[in-house]
């Protein structure tokens, strides 16, 4: 490990009772974690797993100039055709806009531009949120797979998804690749490839809101499946004693009121788990209520 | 080693520790050894809390790591 | 705007993630809080030589964690002991009849035997109930109750203990109180300090029960000192008040030139002792303090556990305690630990081998082994596996031995060099098994 070098590197350690290699994708730490493999495996598997992670984070990140998500971006109210990962992925974006009644909406990055969740107490105006909201709306842009047309001004940004499609798309890659047990843990959002065989589980731990130095609240057995945890732990505004989480309502401009400070959902894959607890964030105060009715697994802290 | 013997290494053992507290330790993130089971000061409280007990029993001396022991009617 | 669900949300959802990573349908998840419950057991054999005590024990500790670090532990230990252990008189050259603590029955010891009363056969349960709660990031506190009962014994006792965090959780100070009710209810009674011992069925040199109360506090600082290495330091203090003598032991009434006990004859018709004894009398205060430190060191896989205490009171015993473990892991899933131990005291202030007849009776004497000067040793080892359910199981063997030593002051006449201090070897075995549910 070398100061200032490449961030682009992969690292393989033993771990307690596994083979553990790690990167750093999607600013976020990310872990590989071989249940029976030795090192060369666990090297191989790791690599396969950044050579995905960086491919998507590469092809869809909106810090990245000429990218697929770019040339989107860029289109100025022009048509643009898109290739067959971008489309499947607008589909999907479709379906949980219509899903969720509007409240998931790619289009609503934008926000960002008035929003600055940096623990300050810098609340926007209404007047600069109404301006803004002008260039929000999925209702705005026409999709007929593979063209899209958006109005100029307006960005999409598949941050809400990225982290949890790449998880799956990874577990996917090292489920062909190996019949060992693999844990894939982007910062949280993690699935298991395949069932252990050594142990009944793998262990992993939410980590505590409010701090605690990392400290696990409550730990978690997962044998197969996957979680994905929406929180505002790290980002949010603070202001007059009341904290404005960063899930933002796309139709108000506004973060969501009464939102849980943390959902971890358990579902069959990270992209589930993913859309469903930003879906039970959205409905504020009644997110416990969507999850159950759903009959979702779910550790909600408030 | 009489009371203000005693009482002089306690402030001295103390004071040293204190003095030193401030800069020493590790980040949270270098704490993985530390976190073992192996690691924590009672690796086996129910073994500390028997050997406790035998040696209370057969000893004048009793506790240190925690409480005084005992509760026993032998000794 | 709302729409009638005619599908739940997540079966649209899968279906959507279906086409979207179109690997087909996904293993249903298993996912679930870790088990509730963490159970520590313990079987214990300890054993000592020369028909002394023997003791069975099971020990057990429940606890459960809760979501945001809380903790309850629930402990019980049951304990059979038998066998037998110095009544405090000395040996002789002749047979030695002694009156039972019960006052109804006589035992005899034979000639240059160490004197030993069996009477102890007696089972100990103990409970105990701990709660651990954090107060915000930085504070931790925990508070409890304690207790235990046995034939002629009853403990009960709270504890409580605080403690908090500094310099990024690389240090922790604590303080810790625990209170404590004794009482004892010996068989016979308590004696009246120095009566003799009298013959079967006379208890006029018993009273009822007495009590004592106890006081234990302990500070203490916990350092992180590397990523390698952990030091604590505590300081104790604790006062015992009430009724600190052992109900039934006993010293022998000498003769100040020969240093042999004097005889006795029981009344016609009974039994009872064959020379004279007299009860011991300790005092009604002892306060302790003492000096632990504690540190844990890692070194290329292995843990060194390595520990040091001084022990003062103002029954002028001092002692020191030294306590070596190193853990060594082989293989991926057992260790080996070897263990000493290293223990010294020296003796009371009135520890005394006899009281000797037509002098003036010291304030308070006792001939009890373990207020005596002595030098001990554990050596032993353990070896500790995880078993194929995820389960730890351990196994550890050591053996103890006391050697101590009479101050020549103490003896006189016949006793040098018959008189020696009832060295103690014993065993100890004990199996573990942890596993949670």
């Amino acid at each position: 490990m070398t100061g200032g070098g490449p961030v682009r590197d992969i690292q393989v350690t033993r771990g307690e009772s596994c083979w553990v290699g790690n990167f750093s994708a999607m600013a976020s730490p990310c872990d590989i974690l071989v249940e029976t493999g030795d090192a060369d495996e666990t090297r191989r598997l790791t690599g396969l797993a950044a050579d995905e992670a960086w491919r998507i984070e590469a092809k869809f990140s909106r810090y990245v100039t000429d990218n697929a998500v770019a040339r989107i971006n860029s289109a100025s109210g022009k048509l643009v055709e898109v290739d067959e990962e971008t489309a499947s992925l607008l589909d999907f974006s479709a379906t949980l806009h219509d899903l969720s009644d509007g409240g998931f909406d790619i289009t609503s990055g934008v926000l960002r531009e008035v929003w600055a969740f940096d623990g300050s107490d810098n609340i926007p105006s209404t007047d600069a949120i109404a301006q803004v909201l002008q260039r929000v709306g999925w209702h705005r842009v026409d999709w007929q797979r593979p063209i899209l047309r958006m109005e100029s001004g307006m960005q999409i940004d598949f941050g809400g998804i990225g982290k949890e499609y790449a998880v799956d798309r990874v577990a996917h890659s090292i489920r062909e690749a190996s019949s060992c047990s693999v844990l894939v843990n982007f910062g949280g959002d993690l699935c298991v490839t395949r069932a252990p065989t050594e142990r009944p589980a793998w262990k992993v731990g939410i980590e505590s809101v409010g701090g605690g130095q990392g400290a696990a609240d409550t730990l978690i057995d997962i044998r197969t499946g996957a979680l994905a945890t929406s929180g505002d732990t790290h980002r949010y505004l603070l202001r007059d004693g009341i904290r404005y989480g960063h899930i933002l309502d796309p139709q108000s401009g506004c973060p969501v009121t009464n939102a849980p400070r943390s959902i971890t959902v358990a579902a069959d894959t990270c992209t589930q788990a993913g859309m469903l607890s930003t879906l039970a964030m959205l409905k504020g105060s009644d997110a416990e209520a969507f999850l159950d009715a759903e009959k979702v697994r779910y550790w909600c802290r408030r | 080693m009489n009371r203000v013997g005693l009482r002089c290494a306690l402030a001295l053992a103390l004071a040293i520790l204190t003095g030193a507290c401030s800069s020493m330790g590790v980040e949270p993130w270098e704490r993985d050894i530390l976190a073992k089971d192996e690691m924590q000061l009672t690796t086996d409280p129910v073994e500390a809390g028997i050997d406790d007990h035998i040696y209370f029993s057969k000893e004048a001396s009793s506790g240190g790591r925690g409480f005084g022991g005992g509760g026993c009617g032998c000794n | 705007m709302q729409r009638p669900n005619k599908k739940s949300v997540s079966a649209t959802l899968a279906a959507a993630t279906c086409s979207l990573l179109g690997s087909g349908a996904p293993v249903p998840v298993q996912a679930e809080e870790d088990a509730n419950w963490d159970f520590n057991t313990a079987l214990l054999y300890y054993s000592e030589d020369n028909r002394r005590v023997d003791d069975y024990s099971f020990n057990i500790l429940a606890k459960r964690n809760f979501v945001d670090d809380r903790v309850l532990s629930m402990g019980l230990a049951v304990d059979t002991l038998t066998g037998a252990t110095p009544n405090g008189a000395i040996r002789q050259d002749v047979p030695q009849t002694f009156t039972r603590p019960s006052g109804s029955s006589v035992y005899t010891i034979q000639a240059g035997e160490l004197p030993l009363d069996d009477t102890f056969h007696d089972t100990r349960v103990a409970l105990s109930i701990n709660w651990e709660q954090p107060l915000g990031r930085l504070w931790n506190t925990s508070a409890g109750f304690s207790g235990s009962k046995e034939f002629d014994y009853l403990h009960l006792g709270i504890n409580a203990s605080i403690s908090r965090d500094f310099n990024r959780r690389n240090t922790t100070v604590s303080a810790g109180l625990a209170l404590a009710r004794d009482s004892w209810e010996p068989e016979g009674g308590t004696p009246i300090p120095f009566a003799p011992m009298l013959d079967v069925g006379d208890v006029s040199n018993k009273v009822g029960d007495d009590e004592k109360d106890v006081v234990d506090i302990v500070l203490g600082v916990t350092q992180v000192i590397s990523r390698r290495m952990l030091v604590q330091l505590n300081y104790s203090f604790s006062d015992s008040s009430g009724y600190l003598t052992d109900p039934y032991k006993f010293l022998s009434l000498v003769d100040g030139a020969t240093g042999d006990t004097l005889t006795r004859t029981p009344a016609p018709g009974a039994e009872g002792p064959s020379h004279e004894f007299r009860f011991e009398n300790r005092p009604r205060e002892r306060t302790k303090h003492s000096l632990y430190g504690q540190t844990k060191y890692y070194i290329d896989g292995k843990v060194l556990d390595a520990s040091y205490r001084f022990m003062t009171d103002d029954w002028e015993i001092d002692s020191h305690t030294v306590d070596l473990k190193l853990r060594w892991p082989f293989g991926a899933n057992s260790y080996l630990e070897p263990h000493l131990r290293f223990y010294t005291q020296n003796e009371a202030e009135f520890y005394a081998i006899s009281l000797v007849d037509g002098a003036a009776l010291p304030a308070y004497a006792s001939s009890d082994y373990r207020l005596g000067n002595f030098d001990a040793i554990t050596a032993g080892v353990k070896y500790g596996w995880k078993t194929k359910g995820g389960n730890e199981m351990s196994v550890r063997a050591e053996i103890y031995q006391q050697r101590g030593s009479i101050p020549s002051a103490l003896l006189i006449g016949n006793q040098i060099g018959r008189e020696t201090y009832p060295d103690l070897d014993a065993v100890i075995v004990q199996f573990s098994y942890l596993f949670s549910r």
